[in-house]
């Protein structure tokens, strides 16, 4: 007979590896999660497998290819990257936006919030196993793709921003269209509201499974729509607004059960709220121009920029040393905050639910970077402090190349 | 409580048509934005080069021949464009324009994707130079 | 002249290239009707095939670790098993190749052996995702197999024998459907329990486990055990239609009547999200057997009383 049977047996648990590659995921990531019978014991994540060195070729690259390069750390969430990168940049030259590209901006930011929103209930709707309400938002979602089609060009990575403002108008006919795309999708959002709230079988896949307490959420730090079911009023568009939203106001959405079925809603009345901000910026979009000249070397200087990215907070770091190549460009996204929770989370609960919870928090893992450091000699792994890779560099440049 | 919320709506589905657009037998309209393939004209170029400059994925190179008398060649690699679309607002005279209608632009060979834009003599002077 | 028969019932009708065909067939309309439930379009007819000649021709990889002799014999006994249960069934509105007393039993287990043999498929590897699969699919066998038998069991007692074309001689005169309706409801949801579909497809939930117990086969194997699913299918809807839709006595009703029940099986599908399996279990353990026995109460007594 061939080897014997070896399961990885430690007090008689074994472990279920979920990744790199596994059809819950989207994405590479590794969880490896210790079973007994059905129950899970223990959660241990490991990220880094979507890491391109994006941060380091943003200095090899001037201030407006480097606008480019940002947009594409995510395929949904690029919009407000790039918003986030032109906020830093306008901030440090010390240019003022004009009105009507600030107003621009933030309705394709909501369109971009709507079209995540949609794109995430598929998915999790796909984890817990109800395909229907997955085919059923993804055309749905459609609506969304054209809409943003016919306004900036392209379906994802809609590229709308420049430094200084914005690429495309808004006349009248499109914002006839948008108006007709945005009612119907109100109303099959209410319905999805209705279904996701009223739905037997689905509820038993979602109640109470993944209940994280408000404490709990604090402690752990869990940001966006996450947090935000489970009661914690953060949202940066509130509590610090930017752009336009100092004129257009957006209202909190909060629920308290904290569970599954709790995000769901919340990024559904979300989505209801994106709805009536585009009709208020549509009726009263100001008048001026579209974008300032900037100039092509930045003003030396450091700031930080947050802003409201559909899962959360999402932080830049810009330091900018007066040449026309950024110096150093800090992205911190706001999966890697709610990945602790899924991990907490995870312990406890049944192995079917582990997906559900993993797509509660909408994950999106190519905005996750860290880099692992393999030693070749000693065939050891682990994970780099800013320290030791500081000192590792300042050896590699001095010659040092062991 | 309800068992099958969306009845309505699945039975209903059964006697409407699918929603799958069947391409390429039938090919819905692209919207007028719609960023294609980039096409340059050169009547107003002046040779300063920022769209090459400005490009994030280098796709496009300024060959300037002779600056005074407006002879210039532009190389455009259509496998390295993201289709951004910069270029078109960093040019200060509108000669560069993403077209809408060209889009299709799978290819069996690698010769298709270097594009030479440019009076046919310069473009065959810039060739015999590098070759 | 036995001898011609007895291969040609095994190898063309109502066993062999027909029954392959056939469930074939059929698993083409549940993928079609699904898609257009969803509101999109389906695979075109040839889909199954084309998977079928596909994974013939890949390459059959054997785990380390594994039994390579049961890795290799369990696929085909279960298709076996599938098959031989189609002999006693009327297929196609023909009458059954072989019928005996009792032959109702064996059909039921037959079926059950398919389900079983995925299970043991799906214990032989060192795999975790199919160990997980394995034991979702034991847990499910033993769940939903008392209420599906108990309701099938119930048209049998009506007619008061156990053999099928008996029972099949009985329901042609009357349409059971209406004397026992919560027998059928549990026929039903119990036939899509033992063919693991969505609402009962735990054991082979693609975003949990891969694919549960099947995750290591590739290839023959494969092909087979699918093919297998696609027999299972038809027979199962066969036994219902002749149960409690009144018997199929030329192919056109038995076409019409199988097609119709896809049609409720098809939409349950598309309906309702999948449950976990504490909750499948505790789904049949408390209703499916409460219906199925409240059913069987109704019907002694009206026995009694009439």
């Amino acid at each position: 007979m061939g080897a014997k049977m070896q399961t990885n047996k430690t007090d008689g648990k074994f472990t279920v590896p979920i990744g790199p590659q596994h059809p819950a995921l989207k994405e590479p990531a590794f969880f490896s999660i210790n079973v007994d019978g059905e129950i899970v014991t223990n959660a241990y994540v490991r990220l880094g497998y979507a890491h391109r060195g994006i941060e380091k070729a943003a200095e090899d690259r001037n201030w407006v290819q480097t606008l480019y390069l940002l947009e594409r750390i995510c395929g949904i969430c690029s919009h407000i990257h790039s918003t986030a990168y032109c906020l830093g940049v306008e901030k440090l030259a010390g240019m003022e936006v004009p009105p009507r590209a600030q107003a621009i901006r933030v309705l394709v930011a909501e369109l971009e919030r709507i079209h995540s929103h949609l794109l995430w209930l598929g998915v999790a709707s796909h984890e817990a196993g109800f395909d229907t309400l997955f085919m059923y938002s993804w055309r749905d979602r459609e609506t969304v793709m054209d809409i943003l089609e016919g306004l900036t060009g392209n379906r994802v990575n809609y590229s709308a921003n420049l430094l200084g403002g914005v690429k495309y108008d808004i006349d009248s006919a499109q914002a006839d269209s948008i108006r007709q795309g945005l009612e119907f999708l109100q109303e099959r959002l209410n319905y999805y509201l209705g279904i996701v709230t009223s739905d037997a079988l689905f509820l038993k896949r979602t109640r109470g499974i993944g209940r994280m307490t408000r404490n709990q959420a604090e402690v752990l730090g869990a940001v966006g729509p996450t947090a935000r079911a489970s009661n914690v009023a953060r949202d940066i568009r509130i509590e610090a607004p930017y752009s336009a939203y100092e004129h257009f106001h957006v209202s909190i959405i909060l629920e308290t059960n904290g569970d599954l079925e709790a995000r769901f809603v919340v990024r559904i009345k979300e989505m209801l709220e994106s709805c009536r901000l585009i009709n208020e910026i549509l009726d009263s979009l100001p008048e001026g121009e579209l974008v300032m000249r900037m100039k092509r070397r930045i003003n030396p200087g450091e700031t930080v920029v947050r802003v409201e990215a559909p899962r959360g907070e999402l932080f830049y770091f810009i330091k900018s040393n007066g040449t026309d190549k950024p110096e150093r460009i800090k992205v911190r996204t706001p999966t890697i905050c709610n990945m602790s929770s899924v991990v907490k989370l995870a312990i406890g609960s049944q192995l079917a639910d582990v997906p559900v919870i993993l797509a509660g928090i909408d994950p999106c893992f190519s905005c996750n970077d860290r880099s692992v450091h393999i030693d070749h000699r000693s065939s050891k792994t682990c994970r780099w402090t800013w320290e030791e890779l500081r000192k590792y560099g300042i050896r590699y440049y001095n010659g040092d190349h062991s | 409580m309800k068992i099958g919320a969306m009845f309505t709506d699945v039975v209903s589905s059964l006697f409407k048509k699918p929603v799958t657009e069947k391409y390429p037998h039938e090919r819905y309209e692209v919207p007028k934005r719609f960023r294609g393939r980039l096409d340059w004209n050169a009547e107003n170029c002046t040779g300063c080069g920022i769209c090459a400059m400005d490009c994030p994925a280098n796709a496009i190179e300024m060959i300037v021949i002779d600056k005074k008398e407006k002879r210039f060649v532009l190389q455009y690699h259509i496998d390295r464009c993201t289709f951004c679309a910069q270029c078109v607002h960093s040019c200060n005279h509108g000669c560069l324009v993403m077209r809408a209608d060209d889009w299709e632009l799978a290819a069996l060979n690698r010769k298709f994707y270097t594009k030479w834009f440019g009076e046919l003599s310069d473009v065959e002077y810039v060739l015999a130079e590098s070759a | 002249m036995e001898i011609i028969r007895n291969l040609f019932v095994l190898l063309i009708f109502p066993g062999g290239l027909f029954l392959l065909a056939a469930g074939m067939f059929y698993e083409w309309v549940d993928r079609k009707l699904l898609s257009q439930y969803q509101n999109r379009i389906g695979p075109r007819w040839f889909q199954p095939l084309a998977d079928a000649v596909k994974l013939l021709a890949n390459e059959e990889v054997i785990p380390e670790g594994s039994n390579p002799t049961l890795f290799i014999v369990l696929p085909v006994v279960a298709l076996a098993g599938g098959i031989t249960a189609a002999l006693y069934v009327p297929m196609a509105g023909f009458p059954p190749a072989f019928s005996f007393a009792g032959d109702l039993i064996v059909t039921i287990y037959l079926l059950s052996l398919l389900t079983l043999c995925m299970g043991l498929a799906g214990a032989n590897t060192m795999n975790r995702f199919s160990l997980v699969g394995a034991t979702r699919t034991l847990t499910q066998l033993f769940s939903y197999e008392a209420p599906f038998l108990l309701a099938l069991l119930g048209p049998a007692l009506a007619a008061g024998s156990w053999q099928i074309s008996e029972i099949s001689a009985y329901t042609t005169q009357r349409w059971l459907l209406f004397t026992q309706p919560l027998g059928f409801i549990v026929a039903l949801i119990g036939l899509m329990g033992k063919l693991e579909l969505p609402p009962f497809d735990a054991p082979e939930a693609e975003t949990e486990i891969v694919a549960g117990a099947l995750t290591e086969y590739s290839g023959r194997g494969l092909a087979l055990f699918r093919l297998g699913k696609g027999v299972e299918m038809v027979v199962g809807l066969t036994l219902i239609a002749v149960f409690y839709l009144g018997g199929v006595s030329n192919p056109l009703y038995f076409l019409l009547k199988t097609l119709a029940l896809l049609l409720v099986v098809a939409g349950l599908q598309a309906l309702l999200a999948r449950l976990r399996i504490d909750q499948t279990v505790g789904l049949w353990w408390r209703y499916g057997v409460l219906l199925v026995l409240v059913q069987w109460l109704f019907m002694i007594g009206g026995r009694m009383v009439l």
